[in-house]
C-alpha cells in the first residue's frame, strides 16, 4: 500500500526509472505514464498504442497540447510503427475511430480545470464509444497544459489520482497513457505525478523469445540487449540491428544485460558500423560485461575504427 | 617423458624447407647439423636480408659462458643497430645475463665506474632492455603467441626492428604440452613471418631433452652462436611440421566422462549442462565463463557450419578440465586453424582464435572418415606464478624490468 503525502494523495511507490510495461502488453484498466525524453521515443510508444487500438477496433482519443491535431496525426503516420502496415491514420481520423483534439478544448470547456468534472467527462466519452460499438477505448493525453497556469490546474495531481481509480473500475474497457515530457517537469514534481499511475509504459521490445530480448533505446539512440546471443538468437539480433540501423547517425548498444554472446553475435553487432548509407557510423558499446570486453580484446576488435567500448565496472 | 621419439628426426640431407620464411637464407651456407659451424652466415651489414622478415634463430649452448658470450654479443649488436631489445628468460638465466652486461659495461669503461643513464637510472654502458619473466610469458602456447602479437603490434614494432632473446622452459611440461610448445616454435615462423623481428631461442643442451632439441632443429630456420649465424638445413616446412603435430590420434574420452548429444537450438541447454559439469568437476567460478564461451564457439561451429549435430564429453584429469566436442559428419581443414590473429573479415578464424585464447590447449583432429574432434583443455588451478623477480644479489644496480605499459 502506498503512503499518503501532505495533500492526502499517495507518495511515489514505483521507481520512475524502472523500465515499465511494453505498450503492446497494455490491458483494459491500465492507467500508465509515458515519461519521455524526446519525440522519437514518444511517438514510438504512441504510434504502437494507436496502431494496436485500430487493429482491435478500439476508439482512440488523443488529447493534444503542444501541437495541433493535424500535426499529431502526421507524426503518428510517419512513425516506424505504421510503415508498411496499410493502416491509415488520417482515414481513421475521418471515420471517427481516432479522435485527436486539443486538450484545452476538452478539459477546460468551462474555463476552469475541474478534476471531478473532467473524470466524469472521460467516463461519458468512454461510454459513448462503447455504445457506438467500439470494442474498447484508448485514451492518451499530453499533460504539459497543466504547467501553463490555467485556473484549476493546481489540482492536476488530484485528477491523475482519480483517473487511476476510474480506469481500474471492474469491467473497465478503457486504458490510458498520460504523456509526461521529462524536460518540462521538475524531478520531484514528476516523481509525485508518476506515482498516481499504475506504472510506466515503454516502447515494445523489438524481439523477446525468452533467451534474448532486444529493446530500443532513445537517449542515446540504439538498442539494449538482454539475455544471450548464440546461434539460436543470432537471426533475431541481426533483424533488430537492421531495424536500428535504418536511422542515420551513431548507435549506442547497451550490453549490460547481455549474459552471453558468441563471436558471431559480436561480429554482427560490430558490423552495424558499416550498415549506414555512405559514411560509417560510430558504434558505442555501453556497459560491456568483463567477459565480452575480454572477447573483444582477444579478437582485436576493441580497436576497430568507429567502435567505442565502455566497460561495465567489474 | 614416456615412449620413443614421436617423430623421426630428419637426416641432414633432407630437402631444405620450401616455406618462404627460409627464403632470405637460401644463398647461404652448405648443409650442416647444429654443432661445429661451417661457413658463417654473412654479416648483417654486408648482406642485408629484408628487415621486414622474421629471423628465427636457435642458440644451442652447453656452458654458461657460451650463453653469456652469445647473448651479450647479440644484444650489443642490437643496441648498436638501434633495435628494440626484449629478453624473456627464467630468473636464474636473467641474473647471469645482467651480471655479464654489467661486467661488460665496466670493462668497456676501462675499469672506471660508468655513469648511470640520467633518464632511466640504468647503469652506464648497459643497453636499454625490456626484461620479461619466462615463467609468466610461457604460461601457455596460445597465450604466448597472443602476447607476442599484442605487444609487437601495439609497442615493439612501432619503435623499430625487434630483437628478442628468449629461453622457453622445457621442464615440467606434460607430453601434450611438449608437442604444443614445439608446434608453437613452428608457428612463430608463420605468424610473425612478415614482421621486422630477430628472435633467438636459447636451448641449454645440458638439460633440454634430446627430442626437444631435435624438434628445435626443425622449427628454427637459422642457427646462431656468439660468432654469427648460419642456415639450418634441417629446417622443416612449418605446415608439414604442424601436420605432424596432429598425427598422433586422440585417446577416446574416459568411460567416466559426462556425455550429451546436441543439435540446432540446444546451445542454451548445452551451456547449462557444461556449467553444471564445470562446477561438479571443480573449475573455479571465475574460469567457467571463458570455458563456456570456448565450448559454445565450437558447438556453434558444429551446428551452423558442420554436420548440424554432435556429441560432447566432459571430464577432469588431475589438473585439467577437458571437454571434447565431436562432429561426426564434417571435416575441417586445420592448417594453422585459430593460430593466426584474426581480422574482422575472417569470422571463422576469429572464432577458433578466441577458442584457443580462452583455453590452455586446444587439440583438433579431423578426417573424412570419422569427422572432427575438438578437445579443449582448461587448467583447474592457475599454475603458480614464477618466483618473484627480486633484485639479483650483489647487483644493486641491475636494470629494472621495464613495466609493460611502456609507450
Amino acid at each position: 500500500m502506498s503512503t499518503l503525502g501532505d495533500d492526502g494523495l499517495p507518495l511515489p511507490e514505483t521507481d520512475p526509472d524502472s523500465e515499465g510495461v511494453p505498450v503492446g502488453e497494455m490491458r483494459f484498466g491500465d492507467h500508465l505514464a509515458l515519461a519521455f525524453g524526446g519525440d522519437e521515443e514518444r511517438y514510438a510508444v504512441l504510434a504502437a498504442y494507436v496502431r494496436d487500438g485500430l487493429r482491435r477496433d478500439h476508439k482512440i482519443i488523443y488529447l493534444a497540447d503542444q501541437e495541433d491535431a493535424d500535426a499529431v496525426l502526421d507524426r503518428l503516420a510517419a512513425a516506424p510503427a505504421f510503415t508498411g502496415l496499410g493502416l491509415d491514420v488520417h482515414a481513421a481520423a475521418a471515420d471517427g475511430s481516432l479522435a485527436a483534439r486539443p486538450v484545452i478544448e476538452a478539459f477546460m470547456a468551462s474555463g476552469r480545470f475541474d478534476p471531478d468534472a473532467t473524470v466524469d467527462l472521460l467516463g461519458a466519452e468512454i461510454e459513448l464509444a462503447l455504445v457506438q460499438g467500439f470494442r474498447g477505448v484508448r485514451i492518451t493525453g499530453e499533460t504539459s497544459f497543466s504547467l501553463r497556469g490555467w485556473p484549476g490546474t493546481e489540482r492536476f495531481r488530484e485528477f491523475e489520482h482519480k483517473c487511476r481509480g476510474a480506469f481500474r473500475a471492474p469491467g473497465s474497457r478503457a486504458m490510458a497513457i498520460c504523456q509526461y515530457d521529462r524536460r518540462w517537469f521538475g524531478d520531484e514534481q514528476l516523481r509525485q505525478l508518476l506515482a498516481c499511475h499504475d506504472g510506466l509504459v515503454r516502447v515494445d521490445d523489438l524481439h523477446d523469445d525468452g533467451v534474448l530480448r532486444v529493446t530500443p533505446t532513445f537517449t542515446p539512440p540504439g538498442l539494449a540487449l538482454t539475455g544471450a546471443v548464440d546461434a539460436s538468437t543470432l537471426p533475431a539480433l541481426r533483424e533488430a540491428l537492421a531495424v536500428a540501423a535504418r536511422r542515420d547517425g551513431h548507435l549506442c548498444l547497451d550490453l549490460s544485460g547481455l549474459a552471453f554472446c558468441d563471436t558471431e553475435g559480436l561480429r554482427a553487432i560490430l558490423e552495424t558500423r558499416s550498415s549506414g548509407g555512405g559514411l560509417d557510423r560510430q558504434v558505442v558499446l555501453r556497459s560491456v560485461p568483463p567477459y565480452l570486453a575480454l572477447m573483444l580484446r582477444i579478437a582485436g576488435w576493441d580497436r576497430l575504427p568507429g567502435v567505442f567500448v565502455e566497460e561495465a565496472p567489474a | 617423458m614416456t615412449g620413443g621419439p614421436r617423430r623421426p628426426v630428419p637426416a641432414p640431407h633432407d630437402a631444405p624447407a620450401s616455406h618462404d620464411a627460409a627464403a632470405p637464407y637460401d644463398a647461404a651456407a652448405p648443409h650442416a647439423a647444429p654443432g661445429p659451424r661451417p661457413v658463417p652466415f654473412p654479416d648483417d651489414r654486408h648482406r642485408r636480408p629484408s628487415r621486414d622478415r622474421l629471423r628465427h634463430r636457435a642458440l644451442f649452448y652447453a656452458t654458461d659462458a657460451e650463453f653469456r658470450d652469445a647473448a651479450t654479443a647479440y644484444l650489443a649488436e642490437g643496441a648498436a643497430a638501434g633495435d628494440v631489445l626484449v629478453v624473456i628468460l627464467p630468473e636464474p638465466r636473467r641474473r647471469l645475463l645482467v651480471a655479464a652486461l654489467l661486467a661488460s659495461a665496466a670493462r668497456s669503461a676501462s675499469g672506471a665506474a660508468p655513469a648511470p643513464d640520467p633518464a632511466s637510472g640504468r647503469p652506464g654502458g648497459v643497453p636499454d632492455i625490456e626484461f620479461l619473466d619466462a615463467a609468466d610469458w610461457y604460461g601457455g602456447p596460445t597465450k604466448a603467441l597472443a602476447s607476442f602479437h599484442e605487444r609487437g603490434r601495439t609497442d615493439w614494432w612501432r619503435r623499430g626492428r625487434l630483437r628478442v632473446l628468449a629461453e622457453p622452459p622445457w621442464d615440467c611440461r606434460s607430453p601434450l604440452e611438449l608437442v604444443e610448445w614445439q608446434r608453437h616454435e613452428a608457428l612463430l615462423n608463420v605468424v610473425f613471418d612478415a614482421t621486422s623481428t630477430i628472435l633467438t631461442c636459447a636451448y641449454d643442451i645440458r638439460v633440454v631433452p634430446g627430442e626437444v632439441l631435435a624438434d628445435a632443429a626443425r622449427t628454427h630456420p637459422v642457427f646462431a652462436d656468439a660468432e654469427g649465424e648460419w642456415r639450418n638445413p634441417s629446417y622443416a616446412d612449418p605446415a608439414a611440421f604442424y601436420a605432424e603435430c596432429n598425427r598422433s590420434p586422440l585417446a577416446p574420452p574416459p568411460p567416466s566422462a559426462a556425455h550429451r548429444r546436441f543439435t540446432t537450438g540446444q546451445l542454451p541447454d548445452v551451456r547449462d549442462f557444461l556449467s553444471g559439469q564445470a562446477e561438479r568437476l571443480g573449475l573455479p567460478h571465475d574460469r567457467r565463463l571463458p570455458f563456456l564461451l570456448a565450448a559454445n564457439e565450437v558447438a556453434t561451429a558444429v551446428v551452423r557450419h558442420g554436420g548440424g549435430s554432435g556429441d560432447l564429453w566432459v571430464w577432469a584429469t588431475a589438473d585439467e578440465l577437458v571437454c571434447e566436442l565431436a562432429d561426426p559428419a564434417a571435416r575441417v581443414e586445420d592448417r594453422f586453424l585459430g593460430h593466426i590473429p584474426p581480422r574482422l573479415d575472417r569470422p571463422a578464424e576469429a572464432a577458433m582464435w578466441a577458442v584457443r585464447c580462452l583455453c590452455h590447449i586446444v587439440e583438433i583432429r579431423s578426417d573424412a572418415r570419422s569427422g572432427t574432434r575438438v578437445r579443449l583443455h582448461t587448467r583447474l588451478e592457475e599454475p603458480p606464478a614464477g618466483p618473484p623477480a627480486d633484485p639479483p644479489s650483489g647487483l644493486p644496480t641491475a636494470p629494472p624490468p621495464v613495466p609493460q605499459g611502456r609507450r
